[in-house]
């Protein structure tokens, strides 16, 4: 043995040492990541090149199955439905999280009683949830016999597509918004008081302190809530699943429920492993686009 | 000067003391009712849920808002539990819940355990995969997956059912965090006395970390119980469904008895509210830190 290779050897023991035990505690987590987690996620791409069914054989078909998307028209009104539910849902519930964390700090009594009642949805089964929304929304249901007492509707909740889809997107609120209000609302706890007291010294009111400090400072919980809530939205499943079975007309037929008729109902799982290719890659544009677009907005360094 | 105190001082200085106790008061009562009020407003379905669920058929739909029908029918639960074999879905549910958190936690403290305190070759790399998991939309690859278990034979088991949801990176990154902040010496002086990593994990570390370890298990818990779209894609018999699963089957059929579906609904919803408020405190904590990403 030379004297660089013992030499390395040396060097190296102390690491190669820890280094088998550190791979077996670390092995059973990785293996399940990549088997379960990974390698579906990379086959679900790779599928979508293919003609599979569940019975019949699996033949590769190019992009055939890209190219029916695009002249599929179910396929585009899911895509359409989907990108209105995410671009209308998103803000709304960020505004909606953001006020309500706000509010929960004002002085104000039973506050951890609210924000638990605010969080129970969010923690709740979805189809549960979603079966009680389709109890209240039927034409004779509970929120239209409370909007007659104040002289308005019936409003064809489940009857009419705009109205399914406006449906959709207030129980998708009515179930999440209370999930970020406790991220925001953990991102306003950690400003520093200072900074907002300095800002009331200096004369700032009650809005402009809102636009100039607690928004910018609270600006990386917003990013992040932002990020993960555009991520499931796209997904959105049980909702439509259970209310509307994405009625009427394919109205509230998100991408996702689409993708699941495609692969368990019409039995293509190839066509459906090419929606969930396009899905991927739509969310990954989206994600990517707000990392990028963060340095204009967001600020780690207060 | 205490922040506190300087605080005071900026308020007087500022103008903003309140001359007068009772507006004060009077600001609380009134913000404190419109909350409250806002809160009744957003629990308002869930109170419906639970009086239809007590309602006879024929009065669940009306042209007022009743809250009490001509009967309080506490049969209903007994009848959903038979009609929608409640008692066969709560017990599947059940098993599959806790079955998925206790190999979660075990997983996640494990693999948290190699991150934070193990040097190895390619850890940064492995991390960094771990990490980048977290963001990506693992829904979409459920054909992959029940393809899988198909060709394994494995489709309609409970196996294959939680199998998947074990390896989430969220529970190893919690864990690895919480880690990071025991000090090494603790662990240096075990290891001079001899003691072994496994030793050291068990009587050391995860006794430490068990605050952490708690609220990944309900985390863990809540994800099985709520989970919707792998059961129905994986699960066939009726006899293996789990509580959503039920759920959603009896309220897309024909002919909906509503107050039963309600009565399984207020069943199933109940264990989460009970946990929810119970832990309340970690749940808020563990969110607020963005540990399990979001809705």
């Amino acid at each position: 043995m030379s004297t660089s290779e013992a030499l390395r050897g040396r060097r190296r023991r102390p690491l190669s040492g820890a280094g088998w035990v550190g791979w077996a505690f670390v092995l059973p987590g990785v293996v399940g990541l990549v088997v379960f987690v990974i390698a579906p996620m990379i086959a679900s791409l790779a599928l979508g090149f293919f003609n599979a069914t569940l019975l019949g054989g699996t033949t590769f078909s190019g992009l055939e199955n890209f190219t029916r998307m695009f002249r599929d028209q179910q396929f585009l009104t899911s895509l359409r439905v989907t990108t209105i539910f995410v671009l209308l849902y998103t803000p709304l519930n960020i505004a909606l999280s953001f006020a309500m964390a706000l509010w929960l700090r004002t002085r104000l009594a039973g506050r951890a009683g609210l924000r638990v009642l605010f969080l129970i949805p969010a923690l709740s089964p979805m189809v549960a949830n979603a079966a009680v929304f389709r109890l209240i929304l039927q034409e004779d249901g509970a929120i239209n016999s409370i909007l007659a007492l104040i002289g308005l509707g019936p409003v064809p909740w489940l009857s009419d597509g705009k109205w399914a889809l406006t449906a959709i997107i207030l129980v998708s609120l009515w179930q999440s918004f209370g999930y970020n209000m406790i991220i925001l609302g953990a991102g306003l706890d950690s400003i520093n008081p200072d900074v907002i007291a300095a800002s009331r010294l200096d004369g700032a009111g009650t809005i402009r302190r809102l636009f100039s400090v607690t928004l910018p400072l609270t600006s990386p919980a917003l990013f992040f809530s932002t990020v993960l809530t555009v991520i499931g939205a796209w997904q959105t499943f049980a909702q439509a699943y259970v209310i509307t079975g994405g009625g009427p007309g394919n109205s509230t037929m998100t991408i996702m429920l689409y993708l699941y008729r495609s692969a368990f109902t019409f039995q293509e799982l190839g066509y459906a492993s090419a929606i969930a290719g396009v899905l991927f890659l739509i969310i990954a544009i989206f994600t990517l686009g707000q990392i990028w677009g963060q340095k204009r907005w967001v600020h780690y360094d207060y | 000067m205490t922040t506190r105190a300087a605080h005071a001082d900026i308020r007087r200085a500022t103008g903003r003391t309140p001359r007068r106790r009772w507006s004060r008061a009077l600001g609380l009562t009134a913000n404190s009712a419109l909350a409250w009020f806002v809160g009744v407003v957003f629990a308002f379905p869930l109170i419906w849920t639970f009086f239809t669920a007590l309602k006879p058929s024929s009065e669940v739909f009306g042209q007022s808002i009743e809250f009490i029908g001509s009967e309080v029918l506490w049969s209903n639960f007994a009848t959903a539990w038979a009609e929608v074999r409640f008692g066969r879905l709560l017990l599947n549910s059940l098993v599959v819940a806790v079955v998925s958190t206790v190999l979660t936690v075990l997983i996640a403290t494990i693999t948290g355990y190699a991150f934070s305190r193990l040097r190895f070759r390619g850890r940064n790399s492995l991390f960094v995969l771990f990490v980048i998991t977290l963001t990506l939309p693992t829904e979409v690859a459920v054909i992959p997956l029940f393809l899988g278990f198909d060709a394994v034979g494995l489709t309609d088991t409970w196996t294959a059912l939680i199998l998947p949801g074990l390896f989430g990176a969220f529970g190893a990154f919690l864990l690895r965090q919480f880690m990071l902040q025991i000090p090494f010496e603790l662990e240096e002086a075990a290891r001079i006395d001899g003691a072994s990593r496994w030793r050291i994990l068990t009587g050391i570390i995860i006794p430490l970390v068990r605050p952490a370890m708690s609220v990944l298990a309900i985390f863990a818990f809540l994800g099985s119980w709520n989970g919707f779209l792998w059961p129905l894609i994986i699960l066939n018999s009726a006899e293996k469904w789990t509580i959503p699963i039920g759920i959603a089957g009896f309220s897309t059929m024909t002919g909906t008895r509503w107050e039963l579906l309600m009565a399984a609904c207020v069943l199933t919803i109940i264990p989460v509210v009970i946990l929810v408020v119970v832990a309340q405190r970690q749940l808020v904590a563990a969110i607020g830190a963005g540990a399990f990403g979001g809705r």
